[in-house]
């Protein structure tokens, strides 16, 4: 009897471990105000979270106890508690927040306000505020370098991604890009920082030791109109080879050499994708669709879609637990 | 004041406020166009297909009663998105000879079919909004003329107050007509949406 008992422990042990191992995916959906988790493991939607007006960015914390979510309509960042999926705090965000950046410690957290103009500075641990910058112009993609000493920030207003010291919060350079500058992201190992246009529809390539721009990217699709092809997110795998840029209206998602920056492929995901995240192991690549309503999911190695999950209304972004 | 009138004229505010709603969110190219979302004439093949070139496969399908029996369940509306991507995923499996063509014809079939709904369900969007215009130029004359009557010398009481009925049913009308553009107008994109969710299904079943 006994060993029947120690069995059913193990096995109710084990159905409660299996689904703990596998990342979790949290998915802002801009209209329907809702959080969706998805299960890396088995691809199922097991969770759908009530938030604020309008959630739009989307990060884990670096430890990965919590979800941060900008509720642009709210003037907040709320934080949704990883273990019950709750929301549990705020942070004090300033106005119409829409996107936010974190440094490699998971400590201060950057927030792009594009209607006054300025990056907020937070505290997460103590949630509290630590400064404005005033960029001056509209804030919209940001990025930080991989050794935390630069802020990037694209301005729609001046097509030009602006350098500003984390440290002084001064700008030292400003580089010209394509009209709308939208998204920037940067090599693991600094030599690189790529910047998106969505209307100019190309990927700067910048070298960020000497602030000029040193390759664009562009895109052709046969059948496609030029003003179709919209580049948003981009993911870079974290050895440089491959890169990932969303191309909105084009329904599809570019596979970018690293080193030529050539563009090997084109994978049809969903409608007008933005955003993208990796899962931990880098094998797959997530894609938001905002308006075939899905997650589009990449094998990163077949480079091939595998899966399309339905989530909420108008899906915008995504990010995926640390482990 | 007659009873009629007090109900009627705050529906007049509504309709010229409804019509100028629409006029704000216009594209140039499209005076006609009700819709807060924007017109997208057509949907193009590459804004949805990944697959191989569609060649002939564009009239080919009309020919096979197979086929075109298909791609009609799968373009109905009261197909379940699930149903119809698991009729084409069993479709493709039983061709597996000839599963490219067999793939291509069924997409040029839904392609087709989906973009002639949506073309037309887009026309109705912008025949109604020419009736409303001209429904709304009626009921702004026909207040006119009914404050023409009130300030009379001697206003006649039952010519007010048929005018003031039949510009209460005018109003209610054009109010209800208004709420069925605003729920027509989400069908394009739903339309969209199939088409897309068909052809991926197509894509995936002509890799199987």
């Amino acid at each position: 009897m006994w060993r029947w008992g120690l069995l059913l422990g193990l096995a109710t042990w084990l159905a409660a471990a299996a689904p703990a191992n596998a990342a979790k995916a949290y998915v802002s959906n801009e209209k329907g105000n809702t959080v969706s988790v998805i299960d890396t493991g088995t691809w199922a939607v097991v969770n759908t979270i009530k938030v604020g007006q309008r959630p739009r960015g989307i990060e884990f914390t670096k430890d990965g106890k919590f979800v941060l979510v900008a509720v642009g309509d709210d003037d907040t960042i709320q934080m949704i508690d990883t273990s019950n999926d709750k929301i549990v705090d705020t942070l004090p965000s300033g106005a119409d927040p829409e996107f936010f950046v974190q440094d490699e410690a998971g400590k201060t957290l950057y927030v792009a306000n594009e209607n006054d103009n300025t990056v907020t500075i937070i505290d997460i641990a103590k949630r509290s505020l630590l400064g404005d910058v005033q960029v001056g112009v509209e804030p919209e993609g940001m990025a930080i370098s991989p050794d935390g000493s630069i802020l990037i920030n694209t301005s729609e207003t001046t097509n030009m991604a602006h350098f500003i010291d984390t440290k002084t919060h001064q700008i030292v350079a400003n580089v010209l890009v394509d009209s709308r500058p939208r998204f920037a992201a940067f090599k693991q190992d600094n030599s690189e920082l790529w910047v998106s246009s969505e209307v100019g529809g190309t990927v700067s390539v910048i070298d960020p030791a000497k602030h000029t721009v040193i390759d664009k990217i562009k895109f052709n699709i046969p059948g496609l109109r030029s003003e179709a092809i919209q580049p948003v997110g981009i993911n870079i795998t974290n050895d440089g080879k491959t890169a990932f840029v969303a191309l909105g209206p084009a329904n599809r998602v570019a596979v970018i050499d690293g080193k030529t920056h050539q563009v090997t492929k084109y994978l049809l995901v969903g409608q007008r994708v933005w955003h993208m995240a990796f899962t931990p192991d880098g094998k797959y690549l997530l894609t938001t669709n905002g308006l075939s309503n899905d997650v589009s999911v990449i094998d990163v190695a077949a480079l091939k879609v595998i899966k399309s999950i339905q989530v909420g209304e108008l899906p915008w972004g995504v990010t995926i637990s640390p482990q | 004041m007659s009873k009629p009138i007090r109900i009627f004229l705050p529906l007049v505010g509504f309709v010229v406020f409804a019509l100028a709603g629409t006029a704000l969110a216009a594209d140039p190219r499209y005076p006609d166009w009700p819709c807060a979302q924007a017109k997208v004439p057509e949907v193009s093949v590459a804004a949805v297909w990944a697959g191989p070139a569609l060649d002939d496969a564009t009239g080919k399908w009309k020919d096979d009663a197979e086929t075109s029996a298909l791609v009609a369940r799968l373009s109905a509306r009261r197909t379940p998105i699930e149903d119809a991507e698991a009729q084409i995923s069993k479709y493709l499996a039983s061709k597996p000879a000839n599963k490219s063509e067999a793939g291509k014809e069924l997409f040029a079939g839904v392609f087709e079919t989906l973009n002639e709904q949506r073309s037309s369900v887009m026309s109705g969007l912008e025949r109604t909004m020419r009736k409303q215009r001209a429904a709304a130029e009626k009921i702004r004359e026909d207040t006119a003329t009914l404050h023409g009557l009130q300030d009379a010398a001697s206003p006649d009481q039952t010519k007010i107050n048929a005018l003031a009925d039949q510009l209460g049913w005018q109003t209610r009308i054009f109010e209800d007509r208004s709420k069925v553009v605003r729920f027509v107008c989400d069908v394009p994109n739903a339309i969209d949406q199939r088409l897309f969710a068909l052809s991926r299904a197509i894509q995936q079943g002509m890799e199987d």
